[in-house]
């Protein structure tokens, strides 16, 4: 909820500029936040996101150089909406940039909630780092929306970042992935929001590039009881396959049972969005052997020494397999620490965090190695194809995504 | 208005009706039906697809609606919990189910069993709760000012919705009893499913039976006579606290077995389906007039064949979709509003 900023008695009516204009903060604790939805069907991946994050910070013993870092775990989701939620998120967003100590913000896992706490952010100067987005009009022009990227970036300079591939990757992964297993013509879903609708689209276009019709393309309401009629005019239109571009909060266990029933034979796609427990522990054995899920996560076996260490410590330590973005969360975590070690003294600097964070190359990391191209995106582009058996997702196959 | 009981249709007769008054009363169900005929004629298989699915999730809402409208015919208020006290109902239903064991593996008898024992705990759960919410939250405020019972409802649906949230934190499935959507026959290409048969077979006994009730027994007259003068009810001897207990208790059942009803036929629950199921039913009992028992229970069909139309992508070549869903089903609402703002049926509720 949103009463966190009340609580912290910092006045909402001080403007932000009086926030950006100090560069260092001039201390040597320095505030790490991280944004999740902590409520709602996320709420499981959220948490072993905050996992992943902890785990990163606690290998550097929670130091960089001479800097102590603080690590904040913030809600950015209320119990009403069961998922992230504007006014929380910015809330969120606010807390962190009125917080001299900060130095960055790891977050948020939705990108229609970026879109909201980047500005904010970009006009405090704060390093934003994302475990999860995957939009791709976050950070690039080509493929997004009129006005996009720059209108989340009010300052005129780039202050995001993402350790995930973006959705134009996504998307022609998810073409090749349908095409992979038999698919002639497709049906697009979306639930409307930045992430889903953008994906949506990012699918349709590697559709034409790779040759694969694409007979409907809709937009969906996340509040309705069922998906009856809708599922009958995919059925009379008809596709061979389904493509829901969604997260799992907004209705995807109901929509995925209503297609299956309506038409049995049709194989059900599903992106990163629903690559959850919430998700697939619910579908049921005759639903998981038509449900495909492209994820930015792969088999633990095909990460570097350091990648498949990060799965062992942590089963041991919290006893679970991590979710599909813990291992982002732990990255983007490093790649943050990483930044603030690049910028040496000025550690402590804002500005510095940041423009240090947009020169890494070649960095070592749990994912393998990567750099940070000029947009804040990540070069890494291999996505995993995934099937559901009892409840439980098993990886398939690596997917060598063919953008155009 | 008229004065009218929250049954009796005008019983007195009014004194002459205008012409203008019986075009208004019988053109915007006409100019629906019409809506709905120019579709079929357009494309016949799909339309009845849509009628057919519309009305077996209409029942849901109509179960609800009730609910709605019975409480507002007798003290004028909105029960803003109304929808929070259904989405208990199912995820009473569910875990009863858990608890016992049952899915779709068990032995036909004992799962019909189960359902109608489930259903009965499942409809007194939801019963006794709205009766506690009236208690707790409405009856002090009997003459307090209307906003007073407003706030509290709107204050006891976000505490409802937050237990449902503590209980069942992410939607579970229920126990695919029914075989939902297997079809039982197939009539015009159109597949009848369980799900379908099974909402109407619950629904039109409980409706029959409410019917009945609140016709023909003392306690009914009590209600009306509630509704209509809450003071002479008094004068004449009625418990009107204990009549408006009893229209919680009623509502509240309906409320319990939609729950139930809800779950085996979507297969999925979640802590927040009773917002949007209530706003949906609310709408169907001002639709209908509220106040009025049959004209929930139509407003609630016709919402649902709305819905369905809607929902399959396209209106006489229009394109519409789901995305568009609540805005038609508003937008249809807006216009029964401007040209019949008592409701499809008329508004029975006390006199101004």
């Amino acid at each position: 909820m949103s009463f966190g900023v009340a609580a912290c008695g910092s006045s909402s009516s001080g403007s932000q500029s009086s926030s950006s204009s100090s560069g260092s903060t001039g201390s040597s604790t320095l505030t790490i936040y991280s944004s999740l939805p902590l409520q709602g069907d996320s709420r499981a991946q959220s948490l072993s996101v905050v996992n992943g994050e902890k785990l990163a910070l606690a290998a550097k013993g929670g130091k960089v150089g001479n800097f102590t870092i603080k690590y904040v775990s913030l809600d950015d989701s209320t119990a009403a909406a069961g998922k992230w939620d504007p006014g929380a998120t910015s809330a969120d967003a606010r807390k962190a940039a009125q917080d001299k100590s900060t130095i960055g913000y790891l977050g948020e896992f939705n990108s229609g909630a970026s879109a909201i706490s980047i500005p904010i952010l970009n006009e405090a100067g704060v390093l934003q780092v994302s475990p999860s987005n995957t939009a791709t009009g976050l950070t690039r022009s080509l493929g997004a929306d009129k006005g996009e990227p720059d209108k989340y970036y009010p300052s005129g300079k780039r202050t995001y970042g993402r350790v995930v591939p973006a959705d134009h990757i996504q998307g022609a992964a998810q073409v090749s992935y349908q095409k992979d297993n038999g698919c002639t013509k497709s049906y697009l879903l979306n639930d409307k929001e930045v992430y889903g609708a953008g994906l949506a689209k990012n699918v349709a276009a590697a559709a034409k590039v790779q040759g694969l019709t694409i007979v409907g393309n809709t937009g969906m309401d996340p509040k309705a009881a069922n998906y009856r009629s809708v599922a009958q005019t995919i059925k009379a239109s008809g596709a061979d396959c389904v493509f829901f571009g969604g997260i799992t909060d907004n209705n995807a266990v109901q929509l995925f049972k209503d297609l299956h029933a309506a038409m049995p034979t049709a194989k059900l796609f599903g992106p990163d969005g629903v690559a959850e427990t919430a998700f697939f522990s619910k579908l049921g054995a005759s639903l998981e052997k038509v449900t495909y899920i492209t994820n930015p996560t792969l088999d633990p076996k095909l990460y570097p020494p350091a990648g498949q260490e990060f799965f062992k410590t942590y089963k041991a330590k919290f006893g679970t397999e991590p979710e599909a973005y813990a291992i982002y969360g732990y990255e983007a975590m490093g790649v943050m620490l990483q930044a603030i070690q690049n910028a040496g003294a000025k550690g402590n600097d804002r500005q510095a965090v940041i423009d240090a964070f947009f020169k890494i190359k070649d960095r070592d990391s749990v994912l393998g190695k990567y750099s940070i191209d000029e947009n804040g995106d990540t070069t890494l582009s291999d996505y995993g194809g995934d099937r559901v058996q009892n409840g439980k997702l098993v990886f398939d196959k690596v997917i060598k995504a063919q953008t155009s | 208005m008229e004065a009218a009981s929250i049954t009796e249709t005008a019983s007195a007769g009014p004194p002459a009706r205008k012409l203008g008054d019986v075009i208004n009363a019988y053109a915007l169900p006409a100019l629906l039906i019409a809506a709905l005929v120019a579709q079929f004629v357009y494309d016949q298989t799909g339309t009845l697809n849509d009628i057919k699915t519309g009305l077996s999730n209409g029942t849901i809402w109509a179960l609800i609606a009730l609910g709605y409208t019975l409480v507002y015919g007798i003290v004028e208020l909105i029960n803003f919990a109304h929808g929070e006290v259904f989405m208990i109902g199912s995820f009473v239903s569910v875990s009863l189910w858990a608890t016992f064991g049952v899915d779709e593996r068990t032995g036909i008898p004992l799962m019909i069993l189960s359902i109608i024992v489930v259903l009965a705990i499942a409809m007194l759960a939801s019963g006794t709760l709205n009766v506690l919410i009236e208690r707790v939250a409405y009856r002090p405020l009997r003459n307090a000012p209307r906003l007073a019972p407003l706030i509290t409802a709107i204050g006891m649906s976000f505490i409802l919705q937050n237990v449902g949230l503590l209980w069942r934190p992410t939607p579970d499935s229920a126990p695919d009893l029914i075989g939902s959507q297997k079809d039982y026959f197939t009539i015009f290409h159109v597949g009848i499913e369980h799900s379908d048969v099974f909402a109407v077979v619950v629904t039109v006994p409980l409706l029959v039976a409410l019917l009945w009730f609140i016709g023909a027994t003392r306690y009914g007259k009590a209600m009306r006579a509630t509704a209509q003068d809450p003071d002479a009810a008094r004068l004449m001897g009625i418990d009107v606290d204990r009549t408006i207990q009893l229209t919680f208790l009623l509502g509240g059942l309906m409320a319990g077995a939609a729950g139930l009803i809800y779950a085996l036929y979507n297969g999925t629950i979640r802590f927040n389906q009773g917002f949007t199921a209530g706003l949906i039913a609310f709408t169907a009992a001002v639709m209908g007039g509220i106040g009025n028992l049959k004209g929930a229970v139509i407003g609630g069909l016709i919402i649902g064949v709305i819905q369905a139309v809607s929902d399959s992508g396209e209106y006489l070549g229009l394109p519409l979709g789901p995305q568009w869903t609540p805005a038609v089903v508003f937008g249809v609402l807006i216009m029964v509003m401007v040209f019949r703002p008592q409701g499809l049926f008329g508004e029975e509720t006390r006199e101004g």
